[in-house]
């Protein structure tokens, strides 16, 4: 029995000492932990020093109740890394160099190391170098091939093409903004306006116009601001709903044990409690309102959006702010939505924003509720229609033959373009019906547009001031040819 | 051939605002007062010469509205305003 006491006195000691051996303290950026310490570096948990302070207990538990929470960030960011590396269509490329900051490369070089997050860098820059080039000199064939890990080669042959696209656009630009305000005639045509054309004078404006009352009205819209958000950013909320959990039990002791290695008595505030680039986005319809910052100018730089969704009417001007919010809206929620801007056959822009059929069919798909209602607020967005005896519409349909058939025509022809080709292009082009198409992409939407250029009183260099409507994101009354369509069948206005 | 229906198009076209001009003109001298006798004072206008002057003085004055419409547009098109 003697022999045996020393035998189990070690044992007992064994024991006991084994919970001490076990709550070692863990150093900081510990390799065996290495993503809950990034998870903690990212969320500023705790810095070294304060880690240090943490009794080995403390330490264990914070690892313990991290360890999911980081996993499931690491899997994340694993993620956005492979979707950013992936190479890009035209629409992916445009968003992610538009919005991709300084802190989604941080957060890659955090948890995937540096040369992932400089190999992202390298793409974004080559990426936004090459936008950048396709718009001013066009790209040559040496920046082209360098784009092949980047882009797809569709995207890539869309930006080589897009310098003669450009010219192309410049060539018929001046051509909407002068459809869009004729001075003289709009001013003979309303002569009597000195100030906000009410109902009854704008439905008898139309009604010259093209017998229709129909108006291009929002009714009583709210403004407010757009939602910040990028499409392609890090998923932060996904990422805030996971960190959610676990800060509030690190929230706890991390508070405890600093105040107590702090001396002080008052817990201090939740240092676990955020995640330092999450965060949250203000819900659609929410926000500062863009549209406070009016412009003195005397001549109209009205444009915007409008989504009437859930019975909350909310504007924006800008292109990125608008899409995030639609993004964000729940399937079947958009009754009503109306891109204001300049318009030609085929095409409506919204400031710097353009969108065809397929554009407008790939940001709302989904968005729209039964029979919601897309309005198209731009210039010749519908197709001439019918022979019409209204001398306005006439000159209207005149015009437009002129402006994109006839006059770009000749223009191709003495640059050298064979007549055959000029001919197709252009004939194809001039009475495009952008409402229509796009109603055949959007099952079940009513898609509405303008026959014939639009006159937009609000607009009028001089009452735009007057009216202090410069950066108005709606139009208001629109004196044209309506026209809507279903599932590519004309249908009356709603 | 192209060019050419082309060009014809775009004369059709811009000519199209002179026919009200040239309706005008004509309603205009159709329907003015008969002159009347050396040194007397013309006829006074009747109702339907009263109607028909109007009808082509509006006629007119649209189709100058509409050239300049087109003029307008064009030099907007082209950058000139």
């Amino acid at each position: 029995m003697k022999t045996l006491r020393p035998l189990l006195a070690s044992l007992a000691l064994a024991i006991a000492g084994g919970p001490a051996f076990a709550a070692e303290a863990v150093p900081w950026k510990d390799a065996d932990y290495a993503a809950q310490f990034k998870y903690f570096q990212e969320t500023e948990a705790f810095t070294p020093a304060q880690w240090r302070e943490l009794l080995p207990e403390d330490q264990e538990q914070a690892l313990r109740e991290t360890r999911e929470p980081a996993r499931e960030r690491q899997q994340a960011i694993q993620d956005y890394y492979t979707a950013v590396m992936t190479p890009w269509d035209a629409d992916q490329a445009r968003d992610y160099a538009g919005g991709t900051g300084a802190e989604d490369v941080a957060a890659v070089r955090l948890w995937l190391g540096p040369e992932r997050a400089a190999a992202m860098q390298k793409k974004l820059s080559a990426t936004r170098a090459a936008l950048q080039a396709a718009e001013t000199e066009g790209l040559t064939q040496a920046q082209a091939a360098a784009l092949k890990p980047y882009l797809t080669q569709e995207t890539i042959d869309g930006l080589r093409s897009m310098k003669a696209a450009e010219d192309l656009q410049r060539q018929a630009d001046p051509a909407r903004r002068a459809n869009e305000i004729p001075k003289e005639t709009v001013n003979a045509a309303i002569g009597g306006v000195s100030g906000a054309v009410g109902d009854y004078t704008g439905r008898s404006i139309n009604k010259v116009f093209d017998g229709s009352t129909a108006s291009g009205d929002v009714s009583d819209p709210v403004r407010a601001g757009g939602t910040a958000g990028k499409s392609y950013e890090i998923p932060r909320e996904a990422v805030k709903a996971t960190v959610a959990g676990a800060t509030g039990q690190l929230g706890a002791y991390t508070a405890r044990n600093t105040a107590a290695a702090l001396g002080a008595a008052q817990p201090r505030g939740s240092t676990a409690a955020t995640v330092k680039s999450a965060a949250p986005r203000p819900p659609p319809g929410t926000g500062t309102p863009p549209a406070d910052k009016k412009s003195s100018a005397w001549t109209s730089d009205a444009y915007g959006y409008t989504i009437v969704a859930n019975g909350q009417t909310s504007t924006y001007r800008s292109q990125k702010e608008a899409e995030a919010a639609i993004r964000a809206l729940p399937a079947g929620s958009v009754s009503k939505i109306t891109l204001y801007g300049h318009g030609s056959p085929g095409m409506q822009t919204v400031g710097d924003a353009s969108y065809e059929a397929g554009d407008t069919a790939q940001l709302l798909k989904g968005k729209m509720a039964p029979g919601g209602v897309i309005q198209y607020s731009g210039c010749n967005t519908a197709s001439i229609g019918d022979a019409t005896l209204n001398p306005a519409v006439g000159l209207s349909m005149l015009t437009r033959r002129l402006m994109y058939f006839s006059l770009p025509y000749l223009q191709d022809r003495m640059d050298g373009v064979p007549a055959a080709q000029a001919k197709q292009q252009w004939e194809k082009g001039w009475d495009a019906d952008l409402s229509r198409d796009t109603s055949l992409q959007m099952k079940g939407a009513i898609v509405c547009g303008y026959r014939t250029f639009g006159l937009v009183p609000g607009r009028l260099p001089g009452l735009t001031k007057l009216m202090g409507n410069q950066e108005a994101t709606t139009p208001g009354y629109v004196a044209g040819k309506m026209v809507c369509y279903q599932d590519g069948k004309e249908v009356p206005a709603p | 051939m192209n060019d050419l229906s082309a060009i014809l198009e775009i004369l059709l076209l811009l000519g199209i605002p002179f026919v009200p001009i040239a309706v005008g003109v004509l309603l205009r001298r159709k329907f003015s007062p008969a002159p009347g006798a050396e040194g007397a004072a013309p006829a006074p206008m009747t109702g339907a010469q009263k109607a028909g002057r109007l009808a082509g003085t509006l006629l007119l004055w649209a189709g100058v509205a509409g050239i300049l419409f087109v003029i307008v547009v064009a030099l907007n098109f082209k950058g000139y305003l």
